[in-house]
């Protein structure tokens, strides 16, 4: 070996393990970025419920018993009883939702036929509903704040992270007239979570759970579905012309113009 | 105990999920009967929460007798193929309503025959979103 060819061959052998060393750094960083890109649940999503022409393959799994404390149980059964004896009697009882009151998190997540919106950035997804507009921002990335910390709303204080491609979002400090899941009542330690993903490319789990040492024996959990519908608009919802009202009785009416 | 345990008992079996509904429940409504009324449209209000329909209706004498017609909101209504123009006032249409048990003159809309003769629901689906 001339001395030139054997100070290359030295100096290749030297630099032969650095490079790859970074090479494989390189694609072990690129492999772990890729799995870590989540998807994208941006768009527009309809509630998806069992029944007809539902795919059961794609419906969600049944909820949970709710199971509130005897003390928050005995007030709740008799509220259920009393709007069902006021609906059987034609004089349903009124509700705030009556009074163009929204509804609040989570009961917002499901309301009828009406889509929801999901815009999705690294630091922050937003998901805004069609009936009476509301809007939810999680926060990415971000400690919870301590429920004391957080003035009590419809919304609460909600925080997201990744965990694969699933999103788990965490939800405190919702107002406790604002009433939760199937008109459940809450406390101010009520802690709502969410693992939401793409079950397939056009549909959406959204897995609920919510825990509430005060008012619940356990938690409840329950799973929204929602179909992906290309291309649709949000429509606006201002509540302007609301002709229901509550009548001395506590009732639902509807002003008639007639005579 | 024994009583909290039948509490808890009864608060898990007898609680049945419920579908949210947008605005309110119907049973304000006598969704079990359909009256069907034809006549003409005084007013149509593409609004939220609800859309309505206002229509004046000529009873067997010619007695005018005046309706407020609730329908769905305007979201539900695109989702079953409205437009915010297919009603307007003077138009002939027929309705088919769900009639306050109230006795007033108000029902909830079933179906509507619009002046070019085609039909639509509440909603999407059979009957549509009430």
């Amino acid at each position: 070996m001339t001395s030139a060819a054997g100070r290359w061959a030295v100096r290749r052998s030297l630099w032969a393990g650095p490079f790859a060393v970074m090479s494989c750094a390189l694609l072990v960083w690129t492999v772990q970025a890729n799995a870590q890109t989540p998807p994208d649940l941006s768009g527009t999503w309809a509630p998806y419920r069992a029944g007809r022409g539902a795919d059961p393959a794609l419906t969600p799994p049944p909820p949970s018993p709710i199971v509130l404390k005897p003390q928050y149980a005995k007030t709740y059964e008799a509220r259920r009883a009393a709007e069902d004896a006021a609906s059987k009697r034609g004089e349903p009882l009124g509700t705030a939702a009556v009074q163009c009151v929204p509804y609040g998190f989570p009961r917002m997540m499901a309301v009828a036929l009406y889509p929801v919106e999901i815009i999705q950035r690294p630091s922050q997804v937003t998901i805004i509903t069609e009936a009476f507009s509301e809007v939810r921002r999680v926060y990415m990335n971000q400690p919870q704040l301590p429920v004391e910390e957080v003035p009590p709303g419809y919304y609460g204080h909600s925080v997201g992270r990744w965990d694969g491609e699933t999103l788990v979002v965490d939800t405190v400090a919702i107002k406790e007239s604002v009433l939760s899941y199937q008109n459940m009542p809450h406390s101010s330690q009520m802690r709502i979570t969410e693992r939401i993903r793409l079950v397939t490319p056009d549909m959406i789990h959204d897995q609920i759970t919510i825990d509430d040492p005060i008012v619940l024996e356990k938690p409840v959990v329950y799973t929204l579905a929602y179909r992906r519908m290309p291309n649709y608009k949000m429509v606006e919802f201002v509540c302007e012309n609301n002709r229901e009202y509550v009548d001395e009785k506590g009732a639902v009416r509807m002003k008639v113009r007639g005579k | 105990m024994r009583a909290s345990a039948l509490c808890l008992a009864l608060a898990a079996v007898g609680t049945v999920p419920r579908p949210v509904l947008a605005h309110h429940s119907f049973a304000m409504f006598d969704t079990a009967r359909r009256v069907t009324m034809a006549g003409t449209v005084t007013g149509f209000e593409w609004t939220n929460p609800h859309a309505y329909i206002e229509i004046d209706v000529p009873d067997d004498k010619g007695t005018i007798k005046h309706w407020s017609v609730e329908l769905g909101s305007p979201s539900i209504l695109m989702q079953g193929g409205w437009k915010f123009s297919d009603v307007k006032v003077g138009d002939k249409i027929t309705v088919v309503i769900s009639p306050l048990r109230s006795g007033e003159a108000g029902g909830l809309l079933s179906q509507v025959t619009l002046r070019d003769g085609r039909v639509l629901g509440n909603g999407p689906g059979p009957g549509g979103q009430r």
